[in-house]
């Protein structure tokens, strides 16, 4: 019971990294309809990049938003001079994915060709830990903690209660029909890009600081995990995306009980394959059919 | 030299051979198999296993099983193995989903493989892989570079085969609905065309291709590991299939020799410059900028798909096309 317990409390921390991630990765899908699997090398980017601030004396959390701001500002160069160009040539959403997947290409290699295939060290302070029963968290991990719910919050709050957040509902919902509306739809778009690179680049940070170390392989795993936690929550819908993350995190801490440590990844593997096979909709199936992603 | 040049013969065969598997998914039937690679590793594995002996011969090494068959046993067995997997993984990826999603599982299944068999050490000898796996022909007692060359034969043939295969399968009925499945989903299911069982059925003949193309590179270069089949490789092949013209038999040969053989083995002529790690990834780079300036600038490849029976301008004869190709298929 206290290993279970103990395990929870890794899982929350590990919920919590994963809720930006999956937020970013289904927003910006649900707004444009691509999938982008180079989602996970752009958080290794900006996991380098928070490293490289880091080694240069900036402290760890200004680190960390810096690293987001980074996310955010590549994320939408990358939409506007590399994936609108190719949908507004008529690429069909298949050839978008052979893009994403080039792109993911370029970002992993490029990130090993400047900083080689060694992990890089985050410093960490040597603070005492928080005991909560019998959970034990570092003051970094509650931070973390912190920042993943607070970066949820914030989006439900942007969702539901400004305007910017209803134009990105309409978009994602009709994107001719808010057009018609008066939507600036693609300025929405940019803005779900830019959102889902910041909420990337934070959780590549956080991710980074909870391993202490990031390697330019860091995306592949996380990458799987991302996609667990969002197809299990219904690809598209935001706040299945936190279900998922909650669950994933959790999920993958508690199988390592079980599994030994290293097969813990293959838990998130798991849920992603039953999901498919009996609901490939997802929890929330919403977006997914009206997208036709998943019947 | 010469003996460089056996080196580059294998590697530009191999990768004709598993682009042509990966061009019947991906350029006939419109199947985005981004797990490519797992299918070549497959076949590999299943090679080394039959022909590595009992895992007690080979102390150091652990794998789950072995025996010590004879050429070809191993390949064919590797084929089937390839097979089977495919429709196991298409079972999962393929049924309603929409096609870049399919792709998005399928990588996921890719880079879950690699991380599972490096994990266990016991399956398969984990991250360090399988060595010392013996020659197909060392019967023949042959010089080394006779026996080289002996091998590159062998393959040629095997290419050969692989050839009228797959020629046969995309200029037959069969390769018509696979093209319309391609074209126009909605289509071919409205005439009636089973799209699921389709994409299996390529899924099943390409990863028995791809796994044939392990099987020989395993035999060749005697050894097998993860960092052989990560999810790059999977792309180089697909760059392969773009740069040359999916859809294009020739085209896509010509692709493999030059992605596969000129710029990926090539390179190995060149001086070195800086660590072995930046060649590798400037490699990889170029292959990402390679693959996206062909999707803007010559999408269909150098030499595109003849006989484009089915592309946008004929939709609205698709239909009657699509009649006749049903009438065809069902003989």
């Amino acid at each position: 019971m206290n290993q279970v317990l103990s395990s929870l409390g890794f899982g929350i921390v590990t919920a919590s990294i994963l809720l930006p991630a999956a937020i970013g990765f289904t927003l910006q899908f649900s707004a444009t309809n691509v999938l982008n699997i180079g989602f996970g090398s752009q958080m290794t980017l900006a996991a380098f990049i928070g490293y490289v601030c880091t080694s240069h004396g900036v402290g760890l959390w200004y680190a960390l938003l810096l690293a987001g701001v980074f996310g955010g500002v590549t994320s939408l160069l990358l939409n506007r001079f590399l994936l609108t160009p190719f949908m507004r040539r008529g690429t069909t959403f298949f050839g978008m994915i052979v893009i994403t997947i080039a792109l993911s290409l370029v970002l992993e290699y490029t990130i090993e060709a400047i900083w080689g295939p060694q992990s890089v060290f985050y410093p960490l302070s040597t603070g005492g830990t928080v005991h909560l029963g019998s959970m034990s968290f570092t003051g970094e991990q509650l931070v973390i903690i912190g920042i993943g719910v607070a970066l949820a919050l914030a989006t439900h709050a942007l969702l539901r209660y400004t305007r910017t957040g209803k134009a990105m509902r309409a978009v994602a919902g009709n994107a001719p029909l808010a057009r018609a509306s008066g939507v600036p739809a693609q300025r929405i778009v940019d803005l779900a890009w830019m959102l889902s690179g910041f909420m990337g680049g934070a959780a590549g940070v956080m991710l980074g600081i909870s391993l202490s170390s990031v390697s330019f392989t860091m995306g592949d795993t996380l990458l799987v995990e991302i996609i667990a936690a969002a197809v299990l929550g219904g690809v598209g819908q935001v706040y299945g995306a936190m279900l998922g993350s909650v669950v994933i995190g959790v999920l993958l801490e508690e199988s390592a009980i079980v599994l030994s440590g290293a097969y813990a990844p293959i838990s998130a593997f798991a849920v992603l394959i039953i999901v498919l096979l009996i609901r490939p909709t997802g929890l929330f199936a919403g977006t997914a059919k009206a997208k036709g992603v998943a019947a | 030299m010469s003996y460089y040049f056996t080196v580059m013969a294998m590697y530009i065969l191999i990768g004709i051979i598993a682009a042509w598997g990966l061009n019947l998914q991906f350029g006939e039937t419109g199947v985005l198999n981004f797990a490519y690679v797992l299918f070549i590793a497959a076949g590999a594995y299943t090679t080394a296993v039959l022909t590595l002996g009992h895992p007690s011969a080979n102390g150091t090494q652990q794998y789950f099983w072995g025996a010590h068959l004879p050429f070809p046993i191993p390949w064919i067995v590797s084929m089937a193995v390839g097979a089977v997997l495919g429709v196991a993984v298409g079972l999962v990826s393929l049924r309603r989903l929409r096609g870049d999603y399919q792709a998005m599982v399928m990588l996921v299944v890719s880079l879950i493989a690699t991380y599972l068999v490096s994990a266990n050490v016991g399956f398969l000898n984990g991250e360090t892989g399988l060595a010392l796996i013996p020659q197909p022909f060392g019967n023949l007692h042959l010089s080394e570079l006779n026996y080289r060359w002996f091998f590159v034969a062998v393959t040629a043939v095997v290419t050969l085969l692989v050839f009228e295969v797959m020629r046969r399968i995309t200029g037959s009925p069969l390769g018509r609905v696979l093209r319309a499945v391609r074209e126009n989903e909605a289509a071919a299911v409205a005439l009636g065309t089973n799209v699921v069982k389709m994409r299996l059925l390529t899924m099943a003949v390409g990863g028995a291709v791809a796994a044939l193309a392990g099987a020989i590179e395993v035999q060749f270069i005697g050894a097998w590991a993860p960092a052989g089949w990560t999810y790059p490789e999977t792309f180089g092949l697909f760059a392969a299939v773009l740069v040359g013209g999916r859809g294009n038999l020739g085209g896509v040969a010509l692709g493999a020799f030059l992605v596969q053989g000129l710029f990926l083995e090539g390179t190995v002529l060149l001086p070195s410059i800086g660590n072995p790690d930046l060649v590798g990834a400037v490699q990889w780079i170029t292959m990402g900028v390679m693959i996206m300036l062909f999707m803007w600038f010559r999408p269909r490849g150098v030499l595109p798909e003849r006989r484009r029976r089915f592309t946008t301008e004929a939709r609205t004869r698709l239909p009657l096309l699509l009649v006749r190709a049903q009438r065809d298929a069902r003989g």
